[in-house]
């Protein structure tokens, strides 16, 4: 092969890149990503977000946190060296006619150095890790025992009886029977609440972030997770599994209670039905109730004219075969898979921000006719699937025997809708 | 009586014909459509991979602008929760089966029998009927749009949510079965590139003097090797449980529906390896070529590779950690997370180390290289931080985790294959993409992605679940900068990235009509793909090269003048140079395989049946025929054309002629 | 090789094909297919007499054309076809006196020939060289041929043998099955030990065993297959009412250990005089179990006692309901040590159950007086 003598650059480079020219033209786009980089940094996020998972107030949200800040940390100083590994070869070692460099393909050393450093910092996280799993799995030092069953798309929440007559640890007042609940579930403050989650239909997910991470709820198993609060309020959750059409209407929220306030919640969940004054609204309602709504919802102790038990069977209405028992309805604060308030905005702010103190007399007050946030509660009476997407339509329904996911229309007349809300408010 | 006699013709000789038998003449056109339906040349079929799986990028794009616009605010109401659900679904279906799958089978196609110096891969038909199993596999379930609703349980389409009941229209058939047609494709490729790679090396071209390209294209196709026999096995659960009322996920028979969860992340989590492994060879091409060093450590990239491949059957169950598998599976597999951080950290590190020292030239081939070990890392960070099992409880089907993978599949794969884009276009295509443009590319779809990505990470750890298809301000946070913000912002930056990618449509036209032919070597390459013309002859090399180096190019360009542990690479011959001593000494009687009909009639037979199946059962015959008779003809057909079927027959036979190139 | 009149008849003939299917699947009018169809048909046909003439373009009077045109060298190769079809007719006229069987089978060997016989006479008038012309003849037609004979074969073969082995006892089929498969192993070993085996060998043992086995399946099809005995499952056990104590056939094929459950809602144990529950979630047993309502629930019983066990839920159903269902679901019987799962799913509520006075769900054990109350809220 004949030899000859090249010229410092070579041909490639000539004839194609003007590299320095070429990297120049967008040095706003590029001051444009630093300033934006530095705007992620330096902002501040959301303040008082009501999932915000780096808030804990609960001692397994706590355990959490105090696993992933300093991962976080960690991770950030990591990235910041490789940045600036980078930066600085970029500005530091850039073409500037320098010889070719040597032809190497490195030095072992060094490269066991690489390998040893991450793998120790691995595994220096990996210990507290797999500790915090297992406390986070512990379920033999519960307090309290919360079935929680996921449906499309709400949650339901019911309170078995223990063998020693006890409602989740509590003794109460009258005779002991299971409580059934939607949307929100209440829960003694400081108390070691475990929950048993299964589902009736698809996966759901069960995640409230200010007091512990998620658990699924799937169906034919039951999972046992950790809930424990240690302030008394309100605190946020959303089904965080994909569940279908209405995933994003999915939510439920955990009411802390100080343990006296828990034990007046309690009893008051377990008293009689009492029907409303004859004659008035609410009486009419009743009726309406008995005649569109009791198919599927149940009311405890609900009779009819003829003093029969009224209950209902939505095994046949419904293809998960459960819907929201309304026993104790406006002890709640939201309907319709905790989609919607039954607070109006005032109200609902007032119940939201009080102090641990004064919470529980708040939430136990329950929703008034003053508070009552009756525009979207009429609206979901009025056409619940227009509300909130559902498989109602009979076209839709030849897969599950005609029967609905989710609360059809009941085309109720505005009279029929007036006393349903006023004998529902009676409902605590 | 009288003897008629019929007058003899005067000495008859039988003469073979020169035409041949008509419609079963051998497609063997050289140019106009025939060339490309059924050809099966690789080169020809990278480059169809490549623009399919570009069109299905921008059909995958849109389903993302259409995400983005309904989330852009609280309460969207762009589209309806159905259409919401469809459109995330296919959004990652196209993003991952159509996209990056068919986009890494483009560059392997090309550049893997270039790289080792072969002639074609080891089964040029199998190859051309893998890619119009995709095609067609992907046209299919995009057909669902228009045929009464796309799937709508996810692309991870968990049980017993995809049984029929929870999800009435033919949307999931269309997306299983489709599937089931692309993996076809997935398979018969990694079978094929195996061989190639194992059987067909140029001489001297040992296991360890392999490109760096080619060796993580070889353990991603033993990924998909190992993993589509997984997702076939659960897609055909599902279609039994959907067309045939099976009770694989039934509940209420007993059936647990975590057995689709595993099944599914047995073969999805080997799945990201199998989407970025390649673009992680991408970038171990591009960097050495701009830094004028070799690959730092090449060995250990070549192993973490190959290990990252083994560790990645194990951790399939992270994606599982909140589904309640009891906390000894959960820490288990938080630990093997944490073990594959390992040989990825090891990549990063190299590719920094590569640079270190260098001589670097910031091409826009070079800045996607560096884009992608900066966006990578923080995707490969923010995974670390969901190895941790208990604070993945909190992150797992949130935005964080959004954020994270589209760190890591787009700041990862996307910004790998752009770089290849750019930095083997002159190969593939004869011209040289504008450097000019490229860079206004490269910047907006950085500063796109980060807009988009990046506040997911807040989104996120402020708790707002994934896939839903409405945020509402109750939920969103006080102050500013809260929730909702952050939701305009990711939707603004989605745009951005949008007229990114969109530069670089305008940046291919903009080329094709400006651009002369680009020079033979322009990048000073290193390996032996660009030993040949651009774009490459159709037998690829006129001298099948013997190789001595790692990086041979390279060391047929330079030589080390040094002496002892002194080095001082000089040049010694120019690429112009080293190719006009090739076609000096051209190999004659080149064999190249012959095109068919057989392979496309055989993928397009599939998608008729598989339409059959949810359509008309008589379809399933007609597509059946169809397949069968393929098969056959297939089976039965020469693997060379006869010279009948060239009309007229070329002078020199079937043999390709080799033409000297200037 | 084909001219043009033939290409557009051809052509024509596939375009009425393609849009009867199309017209037939979307539209399913029944006349308008029937109408495409024929269409299809008719100009096949005249596709292939077209084709077989060449557009009838070898002039009579062109001198040179005559004395090259391929018809007039062309030697006719020996044909089975014409036998085929003659046996065909036969086959037919018979059939139509006889059984339906042979009319068919006559059918498909005079379309199957007169497809063949065409195809050869067109290849035979392709050229004047033979050899050209048998390959036109293969390239043609082995796509079509070689699938459907092999499908043909394969058909006769599983058929056959399905009714030989249908046809005799349970247990002798067995042993015909694992010495049939045993034979063709040996018989493939010893080709492949001895390869100097001679062609006319092969196809004379290929030969006979077709022919026996053809002659096997002819002969057991007709005789009929032997009486099969279903097996009942737990599932039967409920729907007969058949849950009680007594060991049933069920019982005698349940597998005795549960595979693959892990948090079920409760564990039911059974020590021999009473049923308690551990349930998930709980410290300690349970006298009674909670399950939600609606909800598909896995319940594993274990029995811990010295004799079999089986475990019964007393569903009560409403007696008024349309279909009011089984009235009580059970295990099969468990062996002492065993387990068995129970998947339960509770509609009704036992307020339901039980505001009519009625009887709230039970786990009873039967043959004892163990009894575990079920209350769904």
């Amino acid at each position: 092969m004949t030899e000859f003598v090249r010229h410092s650059t070579t041909t490639s480079e000539t004839d194609v890149t003007p590299t320095s020219s070429s990297a120049s033209t967008p040095r706003a786009v590029r001051g444009a990503v630093l300033l934006a980089l530095a705007t992620v940094a330096l902002s501040a996020c959301a303040s008082n977000a009501a999932q915000d998972t780096w808030q804990p107030a609960g001692p397994d949200a706590q355990k959490i946190h105090n696993l992933q800040w300093p991962i976080f940390l960690i991770a950030g100083i990591v990235g910041v060296i490789v940045f600036a590994a980078v930066m600085f070869c970029v500005v530091r070692f850039k073409d500037r006619g320098q010889p070719i460099p040597e032809q190497s393909h490195g030095k072992t050393w060094l490269e066991i150095i690489f390998i040893i450093i991450p793998a120790v910092m691995l595994a220096a996280i990996a210990v507290p890790t797999v500790a915090t799993v297992m406390a986070l799995n512990k379920t033999d030092d519960a307090d309290c025992i919360i079935n929680v069953t996921g449906n499309q798309w709400w949650w339901e929440f019911d309170y078995p009886v223990d063998a020693n007559g006890m409602i989740c640890g509590y003794m109460p007042a009258g005779e002991a029977a299971p409580i059934v609940t939607s949307g929100q579930v209440v829960i003694p403050v400081d108390a070691t609440v475990v929950i048993r989650g299964t589902s009736r239909d698809v996966i759901h997910s069960f995640w409230i972030p200010k007091l512990n991470g998620k658990r699924d709820m799937v169906p034919g198993r039951v999972h046992t997770w950790r809930l424990e609060a240690s302030q008394a309020g309100l605190f946020a959750g959303q089904c965080a599994e994909f569940c279908g059409l209405s995933h994003a209407n999915m939510r439920m929220e955990v009411a802390a209670l100080q343990p006296d306030d828990f034990q007046t919640w309690l009893d008051n969940q377990l008293e009689p039905y009492a029907a409303p004054a004859e004659g008035t609204l609410a009486a009419t309602g009743e009726q309406t109730f008995i005649a569109q709504c009791a198919r599927c919802h149940q009311i405890d102790g609900l009779t009819d004219t003829e003093g029969e038990l009224v209950i209902s069977s939505p095994e046949q209405f419904v293809y998960s075969g459960a819907a929201p028992n309304l026993t104790n309805f406006a002890t709640r604060n939201t309907f319709a898979g905790a989609s919607w308030d039954l607070l109006n905005e005032d109200c609902r702010q007032d119940v939201w921000d009080a102090s641990p103190e004064e919470f529980g007399e708040k939430y136990l007050a329950g929703v008034t006719v003053d508070c009552l946030n009756e525009i979207d509660l009429k609206e979901w009476l009025r056409d619940a699937p227009a509300k909130k997407p559902m498989y109602t339509d009979p076209a839709l329904l030849d897969d599950t025997n005609g029967m609905t996911r989710g609360m059809p229309n009941l085309e109720l007349s505005e009279d029929q809708i007036n006393e349903l809300v006023a004998y529902l408010l009676e409902r605590k | 009586m009288a003897l008629i006699e019929r007058t003899q013709t005067p000495a008859f000789v039988p003469a073979t014909p020169s035409s041949s038998y008509g419609v079963f003449r051998r497609p063997v056109e050289t140019t106009g459509w025939k060339s490309w339906a059924f050809t099966i040349d690789h080169k020809k079929l990278g480059i169809m991979y490549g623009v399919a799986a570009f069109v299905f990028f921008l059909i995958g794009g849109l389903e993302a602008l259409m995400i983005r616009a309904q989330l852009a605010g609280p309460e969207g109401t762009v589209l309806s929760a159905d259409v919401y659900n469809q459109m995330f679904t296919m959004h990652a279906t196209t993003m991952v089966f159509l996209f990056v799958m068919p986009m890494v089978a483009a560059f392997a196609n090309y550049m893997v029998p270039l790289q080792i110096g072969a002639r074609d891969v080891a089964f040029p038909r199998i190859n051309a009927f893998g890619f119009w199993c995709f095609l067609f596999g992907g046209i299919f379930i995009n057909t669902s749009w228009i045929l009464g609703g796309a799937a709508d349980g996810g692309w991870f389409m968990y049980a017993p949510n995809s049984s029929v009941p929870f999800s009435p229209t033919n949307g999931i058939d269309f997306w299983g079965m489709g599937l089931q047609i692309t993996g076809i494709a997935s398979l018969t490729g990694a079978i094929n590139l195996i061989v190639t790679i194992i059987n067909m090396r140029a001489p001297g071209m040992t296991l360890m003097k392999m490109p760096i390209f080619t060796w993580m294209t070889l353990v991603v196709q033993f990924l998909l090797l190992f993993a589509i026999p997984v997702i076939t096995v659960a897609l055909f659960l599902l279609m039994f449980q959907r067309v045939f009322d099976a009770s694989f996920f039934s509940v209420e028979m007993g059936a647990d529906p975590l057995l689709w969860q595993h099944l599914f992340w047995i073969f999805g989590h080997p799945e990201v390896y199998i989407l970025v492994l390649p673009s992680f060879g991408i970038v171990s091409e591009v960097l050495p070529v701009f830094s004028k060093k070799p690959l730092f450590g090449y060995p250990l990239v070549v192993f973490s590779g190959a290990a990252i491949g083994f560790v990645g059957w194990g951790v399939w169950a992270h994606h599982m950690f909140a589904s309640g598998l009891g906390p000894i599976s959960v820490a288990v597999f938080a630990v093997s997370t944490m073990a594959i951080a390992i040989p990825t950290g090891v990549k990063i590190v190299n590719w920094v180390m590569t640079m270190w020292g260098g001589k670097l030239r910031f091409t826009v081939a070079m800045m996607f290289a560096i884009g992608l070990i900066v966006q990578f890392t923080i995707g490969g960070l923010s995974g670390v931080t969901h190895s941790v099992a208990p604070s993945d409880t909190q992150q797992t089907d949130t935005y964080y985790i959004v954020a994270h993978f589209h760190y890591v599949i787009f700041g990862g794969a996307v910004l790998g294959l752009f770089a290849g884009f750019y930095y083997w276009w002159p190969k593939i295509f004869g011209k040289m993409l504008s450097e000019r443009i490229g860079m206004w590319n490269f910047w907006m779809m950085i500063v796109g992605m980060n807009l988009t990505f990046g506040p997911m990470h807040i989104i996120g750890l402020q708790g707002q679940p994934r896939r839903m298809y409405q945020h509402t301000t109750a939920r969103n946070g006080d102050g500013f900068f809260n929730i909702t913000f952050w939701n305009a912002v990711s939707s603004v930056g989605s745009l951005v990235l949008g007229i990114g990618v969109l530069i670089f449509v305008w940046n291919i036209y903009h080329s094709h009509r400006k651009h002369g032919p680009a020079p033979l070597d322009p990048w000073d390459a290193r390996s032996l793909e660009w030993m040949t013309t651009s774009p490459p002859k159709e037998h690829n090399f006129d001298v099948i090269p013997t190789v001595g180096h790692l990086d041979e190019f390279f060391h047929r360009k330079y030589e080390d003048r040094g002496t002892g542990d002194h080095h001082d690479f000089v040049q010694v011959a120019t690429a112009e140079e080293i190719m006009a001593e090739q076609e000096a000494n051209a190999e004659q009687h080149i064999h190249l395989p012959s095109p068919s009909y057989w392979p496309i009639l055989l993928a397009l037979g599939l998608p008729i049946m598989t339409y059959g199946v949810i359509f008309s059962f008589w379809l399933i015959a007609v597509g059946g025929l169809v397949v069968l008779l393929s098969m056959f003809g297939w089976a039965l057909e020469p693997h060379t054309a006869t010279a009948a079927d060239y009309d007229p027959p070329p002078a020199t036979g079937t043999e390709l002629e080799v033409v000297s190139h200037d | 090789m084909f001219t043009t009149g033939s290409k557009l008849l051809i052509g024509s003939a596939l375009a009425s094909a393609v849009f009867a299917a199309v017209y037939g699947i979307t539209q399913g009018g029944t006349l308008g297919t029937i109408g495409l169809v024929s269409a299809a048909v008719g100009l096949g046909l005249l596709a292939a007499i077209n084709a077989f003439v060449r557009d009838a373009n070898v002039s009579a009077m062109d001198h040179e054309a005559f004395a090259n045109a391929a018809g007039a060298q062309a030697t006719a190769r020996r044909s089975l076809w014409p036998l085929l079809m003659g046996l065909g007719v036969t086959t037919v006229t018979l059939g139509l006196v006889t059984t339906r069987a042979f009319f068919m089978v006559g059918m498909i060997a005079i379309f199957a020939s007169a497809v063949e016989w065409m195809i050869q006479g067109w290849s035979e008038k392709a050229s004047a060289d033979p050899a050209y012309n048998a390959r036109a003849r293969d390239v043609m037609v082995d796509p079509v041929e070689l699938p459907v004979a092999a499908a043909a074969g394969a058909g006769v073969v599983v058929y056959s043998f399905s009714r030989i082995m249908l046809g005799l006892p349970t247990k002798t089929s067995t042993v015909m099955a694992f010495a049939a498969a045993a034979i063709l192993v040996l018989a493939v070993a010893a080709f492949v030990g001895y390869r100097k085996v001679s062609k006319p060998t092969l196809t004379g043992a290929f030969s006979i065993v077709a022919v026996a086995l053809v002659a096997g399946g002819s002969f057991a099809g007709l005789n009929g297959e032997r009486e099969t005995h279903a097996h009942e499952t737990a599932v039967d056990l409920a729907a007969e009412g058949n849950c009680g104590a007594e060991e049933t056939e069920a019982d005698e094929h349940a597998s005795q250990t549960v595979a693959a459950q892990s948090n079920v809602v409760a564990e039911v144990l059974f020590d021999g005089s009473s049923l308690h529950a551990d349930v998930v979630g709980f410290d300690g047993d349970f006298t009674e179990l909670t399950l939600a309502r609606s909800n598909p629930s896995n319940l594993i019983f274990r029995n811990e006692s010295s004799g079999h066990a089986r475990l019964v839920l007393e569903l009560h159903p409403d007696e008024e309901a349309e279909e009011p269902g089984p009235e009580q679901v059970c295990t099969a019987l468990v062996e002492p040590g065993g387990a068995q799962l129970m998947t339960v799913r509770l509609g009704r509520s036992s307020l339901a159950l039980t505001a009519g006075g009625g009887e709230n769900y039970a786990l009873v054990v039967p043959g004892s007086d163990a009894s575990l109350e079920v209350i769904v809220p």
